[in-house]
């Protein structure tokens, strides 16, 4: 003989509190673990964004579990109903910026605000508007597109890594600190930058 | 509009995210200006090669352990534990290694032998999730010939699930889940106005309940209920299943029939 089923409304006040826990987010310890289990659904995305930051699997593996410790002792701060992943990729990438940018050399191509956007804009359409050109872009493989995002910087490579997570202008914003109308600049500005890298690779 | 108008728009022409009035605006100048028609071509081409051919790293398993670990197991540390002065740290840590570490461990003995408790807790927990997220399908079903090969490359083994859905138990979707330390793939089933959650996840190292289930195709499965759903429990080769709902168990049964190979 089975259990009996009731509806929640008929459930013992522990049941309830449990519930509100876990579902909820009232109860700031089983909040906490929810969100751990949620949060760990994300640790493919966040160690390849910080592979991409890094450039190798080890240094990637230390952020990323900084990243989770930070969100651990933040856990509370998290506003339920929001981006999750957006909150994790904003840990993550501020560890990255205390930890490990100022211990490597910064290459700036497509990072700087202040380059001339007409400068690296206007070449890659006068190779693109070439048929064959494009047929290349087409055709370039995944190392070699890894390899032209590499030499971008941290900037350039981090919008174009969080808009291909699908992250909307807002969020990226939110995450690199800045304003919206700079990140859709930013973007531009990389994805012109990553294409010129790329035809030379095309060559 | 002109070309200058155009160009930046272009990332949201082709992504679908401008009003009708500016994608018609655009269209049309795009149908008259082949310069910018091969910029949105181009754009399109990156995009493509970003999507689908950029390496994607994934983490290693051994990683994800760690966080899981420390996710689901240890509480946060106080705040008044860091004014403590470092000698005094690893006398503490010993301290709290044993203080955190025996009633775990005894509550670990203990819930292993409330026989599967907490893959239950867990099934219930992850069926509240489906339930309580506003997006928690990551492919809305077009039929289990969409949602199955979607899973392809999402998930290191491939679930295995006879049954595609019907008049009386549609097939909603699917999403990428975990399980306990493991991933999982979701499949969400509806009966009537109820929803039912399908976890798929690779079986072993599991606490599965020691008791003997009851005969369900050709596996053995685990019937029971907890915080007011109802929770199927059963496993196939190598792959485990959790089914969940409120449902009448009666009818979860029935699903779990169609769901379990003959």
């Amino acid at each position: 003989m089975g259990p009996v089923i009731r509806l929640p409304g008929q459930w013992s006040r522990r049941e309830e509190r449990e519930y509100d826990g876990q579902v909820m987010g009232r109860d700031d310890e089983s909040r906490r673990a929810a969100l751990g289990r949620e949060a760990l659904a994300h640790a493919d995305t966040l160690f390849n964004l910080a592979r991409y930051l890094t450039g190798n699997a080890a240094d990637a593996e230390d952020l990323v579990q900084e990243t989770y410790a930070h969100a651990l002792d933040a856990a509370h701060q998290f506003t339920p109903g929001t981006n999750l992943k957006a909150w994790l990729f904003r840990i993550l990438r501020n560890a990255f910026i205390s930890s490990y940018r100022r211990q490597r050399h910064n290459p700036t191509i497509g990072g700087l605000d202040t380059v001339d956007p007409t400068a690296q804009g206007a070449a890659p359409e006068q190779w693109l508007r070439d048929d064959l050109e494009l047929e290349r872009l087409r055709k370039i493989v995944g190392e070699e597109i890894e390899q032209a995002l590499m030499t971008l910087s941290e900037d350039a490579r981090t919008v174009i890594l969080l808009d291909l997570e699908g992250l909307t202008e807002v969020e990226v914003a939110q995450v690199v600190g800045c304003a919206v109308g700079t990140v859709k600049s930013r973007l531009a500005r990389a994805r012109a930058a990553l294409r010129l890298l790329l035809r030379d690779y095309a060559r | 509009m002109n070309c200058q108008d155009v160009r930046p728009r272009l990332l949201d022409f082709g992504r679908g995210h401008l009003g009708a009035e500016a994608r018609a605006e655009v269209r049309a100048h795009l149908d008259g200006c082949a310069a910018c028609a091969a910029e949105e071509t181009a754009e399109r081409a990156l995009s493509e090669a970003l999507e689908e051919r950029l390496p994607r790293y994934k983490a290693p398993v051994g990683l994800k352990r760690r966080l899981a670990r420390e996710w689901t197991g240890a509480a946060p540390a106080p705040p008044w534990w860091r004014r403590w002065a470092r000698p005094l740290v690893p006398t503490f840590a010993l301290a709290a290694a044993l203080l955190i570490g025996l009633p775990l461990y005894y509550q670990h003995q203990w819930s292993g032998s409330r026989d599967g408790a907490p893959m239950i807790t867990e099934a219930v927990n992850d069926h509240l999730r489906v339930l309580s997220s506003q997006h928690p399908l990551d492919i809305e079903s077009g039929g289990m010939h969409q949602v199955k090969p979607w899973f392809e490359g999402r998930l290191d083994f491939a679930p295995v699930v006879p049954f595609v859905g019907d008049a009386d138990f549609p097939l909603q979707g699917g999403a990428v889940g975990y399980f306990v330390d493991r991933r999982a793939a979701v499949f969400v089933f509806r009966r009537r106005l109820h929803v039912i959650s399908l976890f798929v996840f690779r079986a072993e190292g599991l606490p599965w309940p020691s008791h003997r289930g009851e005969r369900l195709g050709r596996s053995e499965a685990w019937p029971t209920s907890s915080r007011g759903f109802n929770v199927i429990l059963w496993r196939s080769g190598e792959l485990g299943y959790a089914l969940v709902s409120d449902v009448d168990r009666q009818e979860l049964g029935q699903l779990a029939v169609k769901l379990a190979p003959a």
